[in-house]
């Protein structure tokens, strides 16, 4: 519960980052999600049932300081998460590569998928919207990648270092 | 339930949690499309409990910001003369907070006037917070229900339209900027009175929709608000037309437009709390110019 508790107020601290911190840098492109990086990073941490829950509401999160009004990302984050939970077992997911490219790869179809619900519900049309794949999605996928090899070496530091019996890291359950 | 019932629920448990959970989020989806009250009071709840601490991180953000870039670049300074550099590092930063509180002056002297000038009906906001994804264009704002703030109102600074108030907490509220691809504003170009809407198009850019092809419009047009809306008052700059094409076929041109207003660098803004004498009647207040949503 303890570990539940402070994952849900890790989750808010990146949320504020990500809303205060991130675009106060000059280039607005060089924006990873880190709320997404942390999503994946639930998905080693905790079981199906309270890391589904957490990414869920991780996505709440999101949605209510943004300009989406339906909540995508109430629906996104947890598909994410269970997608994480699926493949973490089936590939190798160690190294600087695996997990750079296991987050770029999550954001792009989180991206896609984002795209698909703002066309189906909101009465966008692709043709405006794909534009948006090339000036915001690939490179926010790219830094968000990129970022995601330190972020879960801190993660991992963290968590070993906040609970004395934290729950099997990456490397024993690959 | 028998027994076999019951390992067969135990077996698909996970499986049937994962799908509970995603239709939850879809229903959760439908209720705020129609805006049901329940979800509204959850979101302004969330938001009521996060949004001080979002404060106080741009507090911080803009501290340290105004400290670093004073002090990146005398990192590389030698040993000699350490002593005249500490105290020129000392008198440049009291300079910058110098320079800093007579351009917040400058800025808020010229809010004030714009405000005292137009009207009485506006409040000031600070901007607290920008949107946590790129899809989406919004900014969070230290005004809310308890300040008069309400759904739907205009959003605006000296310099032109920012947007308008998309969801409200009793202190806090979230503004859908011009340019999200949610937003439409009813107007007009000023020079040929030529009507139009005015679309967000990502990345600060707008897009003329329903502007008609036998309309004489050139870059450089100024376009205004129209008042027919009913939250923005009439004449209201919103930017000025950047491209135009009329290659393509149909009743319609296209036009871009740049808004006049650097929604990348607000600070402070002004919300509308009650429509400006210029504007429409409560009569005419017209959907023309939302499209899903307030």
């Amino acid at each position: 519960m303890k570990r539940i508790i402070f994952s849900l107020l890790v989750g808010i601290l990146f949320l504020i980052l990500q809303t205060t911190l991130l675009p106060s840098f000059p280039i607005h492109r060089i924006r990873p999600d880190i709320l997404l990086i942390f999503t994946l990073y639930l998905a080693f941490l905790f079981p199906p049932i309270f890391g589904g829950i957490l990414a869920f509401l991780m996505g709440t999160l999101m949605d209510l300081f943004s300009g989406n009004a339906l909540g995508f990302y109430t629906f996104s984050r947890p598909l994410v998460f269970f997608a994480a939970q699926f493949f973490k077992e089936r590939f190798y997911l160690e190294g600087f590569y695996s997990q750079f490219l296991f987050a770029f790869v999550s954001a792009i179809l989180e991206g896609i998928l984002i795209l698909i619900l703002m066309n189906a519900l909101q009465s966008l049309s692709l043709g405006n919207l794909y534009p948006l794949l090339f000036t915001f999605l690939l490179p926010q996928s790219f830094f968000t990648g990129l970022a995601t090899p330190p972020l879960f070496f801190i993660f991992q530091k963290g968590s070993s270092l906040l609970f004395p019996q934290p729950e099997k890291g990456m490397k024993e359950r690959v | 339930m028998g027994i076999r019932d019951f390992f067969l629920f135990r077996r698909y448990s996970l499986l049937i949690f994962i799908v509970l959970l995603l239709l939850f989020a879809l229903v959760l989806m439908s209720l705020r499309a129609k805006q049901r009250e329940g979800v509204e009071f959850f979101d302004a709840l969330l938001m009521e409990i996060c949004s001080p601490f979002q404060k106080a991180a741009t507090l911080v953000i803009k501290t340290v910001q105004g400290t670093f870039t004073q002090y990146v670049y005398m990192v590389n300074l030698g040993k000699e003369n350490r002593m005249l550099k500490q105290k020129i590092a000392e008198l440049q930063e009291e300079n910058h907070r110098m320079k800093e509180m007579k351009l917040a002056n400058e800025r808020l002297s010229q809010l004030l006037q714009f405000r005292e000038k137009n009207s009485p009906s506006m409040i000031g906001a600070e901007v607290i917070g920008q949107d946590p994804s790129s899809w989406f264009k919004s900014v969070t704002i230290n005004k809310g229900e308890r300040d008069g703030v309400k759904k739907g109102m205009a959003v605006i600074s000296p310099a032109g339209v920012i947007g308008q108030i998309l969801k409200t907490a009793p202190h806090y509220a979230t503004v859908l900027l011009l340019t999200d691809y949610n937003s439409a504003v009813d107007s007009i170009v000023q020079r040929t009175r030529a009507k139009t809407i005015v679309e967000g198009k990502g990345e600060n850019r707008c897009q003329l929709k329903y502007l008609r092809r036998a309309e004489e419009v050139a870059v450089g047009d100024v376009v205004v608000t129209s008042g027919l809306g009913g939250n923005f008052p009439k004449g209201l700059m919103v930017g000025e037309i950047k491209k135009v094409d009329k290659k393509g076929h149909g009743v319609f041109q296209y036009a871009e437009l740049v808004p006049s207003v650097d929604l990348t660098q607000l600070e402070e803004v002004f919300v509308i709390i009650e429509p400006l004498p210029s504007s429409q009647p409560q009569e005419e207040k017209v959907e023309k110019g939302k499209k899903t949503r307030k």
